[in-house]
């Protein structure tokens, strides 16, 4: 299925989670509703959101690669929880400064500032409404901090991505003693949240793309015309095709850069992913959904659950044109003779 | 369910890298050759011959015959470090990345003695008789007939797109040896030959190519004589045979670097100079690519290696790395300055105006794409609801 993980064990019990609470009408009922509580409770009891967060900390421990196989069950089933957020971006921000872990959905902000020691900004945040803590990375002077503010002290505006999944307007206007503050660990500044962030869209992108491929080729496998199943047909296997090199290409992008992260070497790793992840959504998007026919645009056939969150996530954390322009200047400057390098290392 | 696991170089597999890197920036520093488009390049045999005495040609080949058994990675990386730098392969890219095997897998001992030591050296040049006329990507409708005769079998048809044929030594050449209606199934009756090149009755003829070049060819075979000893594995199993040879090669790393030497020449265009954002966002999805194909191509080798059958993740890597080698090719065409002209010998124009005009080739030759689609959606499954 993937072998982010060390053992099977973390991939094969959030499967069996997922496949048990996750169903289409769960995510569909979540869009509705903002919320699946019995899904993140099921998570939450697992410890799942935190894996990844050292226990000496207060997550649940385990290796980046472990916290990556939950990312990928979730993009599989297309599942309505924050725990890219809570665990792998908020935790690991929080427990690097050595700030507490709270017990519920954590959440991150960027782009606010420190003036006169009040925390202020207005920041985009998934999941913001949803959160106990709503945690940034700001900079003080030429030290980067975290800063943990409860979530209740907040004025928000709820809004959603295009996958119907929560993303509010808050609005930050904390005096200094409403919201803890801590030296951000070593290495952590904009750049590695903002890496770490397309990390985490990169490998749920990897797992829907998974998931988008098997169900279009069932689909095609099933839906008959012309007296045979389509996917008998040489113009319908040119999209299982290209849906499966898409899924192909982003699941190794996916592992590679979360080894390359892990080894603390990303290089060119995350770049080079969430710009594959962009193209491949272009391109395997539409294979699906053509290979499906209209079926394939209704809100009844879960097709949808995962198109749409593979085209809500590209945006999120860098754009694929930020991102290609960065890996240009990178081969630039590695020069004609050692860009290759780049490619094998 | 298609499987492409992740895997890296060991250890080992870098210090040959490295080892490969070296001898490379010794042997082809930059300025002293015309690099090639990916394995469409020029046929050197002094080239192939230094090759051969580092250990680089025959790596998979039986040790004794003169082979290296080294693994399938261990070549990936080789003709990785080849291929980018446009090395000057032609003489031994045949011989070396398929007769070698074929002949090291079916061949009879006289056979593997006599052909594979030359062919580890880089001296032996090899040709590969499928395509005629009338028969591409439909190969068991092949029309070139053998005929029993005396200890041996007569070839009488002709075979084309046989690249150097003029000048090679040996081509192996599919022939019909029981005709099709004598037979339920026309993949059965064929069989394959080690024909020498310099025959008599044989005429190699070259076809001009779209870039000028002429290492095509037309094969006549006119009551071409082939003996008994030359006859490759079992007569009438060709169709299983050729099948084999074509079958695990499609993923490597000729299927997405044919292009690769165009782009390493536009980035040594702007060395020591800022680079145009268009520039830098051509690059920066093109490396993209490449990084993650390298990965692909890798994990096919290591599936290879470990035992496994490929076949369909082959297939998914040639189909997609060879429409990323037009891609290049297109996005580069689409920020250049200067409409190319063919009066103008730089290197960069050079390689934009070949590749230009070959790209087209890029996903014909080895199987068109369509072949392979059809190949890599018999990989994909109903999973029965799993995800």
């Amino acid at each position: 299925m993937t072998a982010f993980a060390a053992d099977d064990l973390v991939a094969d019990t959030v499967d069996r989670l997922l496949l048990d609470l996750c169903s289409p009408d769960v995510v569909e009922h979540a869009e509705a509703d903002g919320w699946a509580p019995e899904l993140w409770n099921a998570f939450s009891e697992s410890g799942f959101p935190w894996v990844s967060v050292p226990d000496t900390a207060g997550g649940s421990g385990g290796t980046l690669g472990d916290a990556a196989a939950i990312l990928h069950g979730i993009g599989r089933y297309a599942a309505p929880v924050p725990v890219a957020e809570t665990g792998m971006l908020a935790g690991w921000l929080l427990a690097g400064s050595g700030l507490e872990i709270p017990g519920g959905v954590a959440t991150v902000a960027t782009g606010l500032s420190l003036q006169g020691g009040h925390l202020v900004g207005d920041a985009t945040v998934a999941w913001g409404a949803r959160s106990e803590r709503i945690v940034a990375l700001v900079q003080d002077g030429a030290a980067w901090k975290v800063a943990s503010v409860p979530t209740s002290a907040l004025a928000i505006e709820r809004g959603a991505n295009l996958a119907g999944e929560p993303s509010d307007l808050v609005h930050f206007d904390v005096t200094s003693g409403g919201f803890d503050l801590a030296a951000a660990a070593e290495g952590v500044d904009a750049d590695a949240l903002l890496q770490r962030g397309a990390l985490s869209r990169v490998i749920l992108s990897a797992g829907a793309f998974r998931a988008l491929t098997q169900i279009t080729i069932d689909y095609t496998n099933e839906r008959k015309q012309f007296g045979k199943t389509i996917a008998g047909f040489q113009a319908v296997q040119q999209f299982l095709v290209n849906t499966a090199q898409c899924s192909v290409r982003v699941n190794m992008a996916a592992e590679r850069a979360v080894r390359a992260l892990a080894a603390g070497e990303p290089g060119i790793a995350i770049a080079a992913a969430k710009v594959l992840t962009d193209a491949a959504v272009a391109e395997g998007t539409r294979a699906a959904h053509q290979a499906h026919g209209a079926m394939g645009v209704t809100r009844e056939y879960p097709l949808h659950q995962l198109t749409r969150r593979l085209w809500a996530w590209r945006h999120e954390y860098g754009t694929a044109s930020m991102w290609r322009r960065r890996l240009g200047t990178a081969a630039h400057q590695a020069g004609a003779d050692h860009v290759f390098e780049l490619i094998t290392d | 369910m298609i499987e492409f696991d992740y895997s890296e170089l060991t250890p080992s597999e870098r210090a040959l890298q490295g080892e490969v890197r070296e001898f490379l920036d010794r042997e082809l520093p930059h300025g002293s050759y015309h690099p090639a488009l990916g394995f469409h390049a020029d046929k050197d045999p002094e080239f192939s011959r230094k090759l051969g005495a580092q250990g680089y040609l025959g790596m998979s080949l039986p040790k004794q015959y003169g082979g290296h058994e080294r693994s399938a990675v261990d070549r990936f990386v080789v003709t990785e470090e080849l291929l980018r730098r446009g090395a000057p392969v032609g003489h031994h890219w045949v011989a070396d990345r398929q007769s070698g095997p074929v002949i090291a897998k079916f061949g009879t001992e006289h056979q593997k003695q006599r052909f594979i030591p030359g062919i580890v050296r880089g001296e032996l040049s090899f040709c590969i008789g499928m395509s005629e006329p009338d028969s591409g990507s439909d190969l068991a409708s092949v029309a070139t007939k053998a005929t029993r005769d005396g200890d041996g079998w007569v070839l009488e048809g002709r075979k084309i797109w046989t690249t150097f044929a003029h000048l090679n030594d040996w081509a192996i050449v599919l022939c019909r040896s029981t005709p099709v209606a004598e037979l339920t199934d026309k993949r059965q009756g064929l069989s394959q030959f080690i024909v020498d090149l310099k025959s008599p009755g044989l005429t190699a003829t070259p076809i001009p190519f779209i870039d000028g070049t002429s290492d095509f060819c037309e094969v006549e075979l006119d009551q071409v004589f082939v003996p008994d000893e030359l006859v490759l594995g079992s007569i009438g199993q060709g169709w299983a045979q050729n099948t084999s040879e074509l079958a695990y090669e499609r993923g490597g790393p000729d299927r997405w670097l044919s292009s690769y030497t165009l782009l390493a020449e536009l980035l040594r265009l702007h060395e020591q100079q800022p680079l145009p954002d268009r520039f830098a966002d051509v690059l920066g999805e093109a490396l993209a690519n490449y990084w993650v194909l390298h990965s692909l191509s890798l994990s096919v080798a290591r599936s290879i290696d470990s035992g496994g059958a490929p076949a369909v993740e082959s297939s998914l890597v040639k189909e997609m790395g060879t429409r990323f080698e037009q891609d290049v090719v297109t996005a580069i065409n689409g920020i250049v300055d200067e409409a190319p002209n063919m009066s103008d010998t730089s290197a960069f124009v050079r390689l934009l105006i070949s590749a230009t005009v070959t790209a087209p080739s890029f996903t014909i030759r080895g199987g068109t794409n369509e072949v392979l689609r059809s190949v890599a959606a018999k990989g994909l499954q109903p999973s029965g609801g799993k995800r």
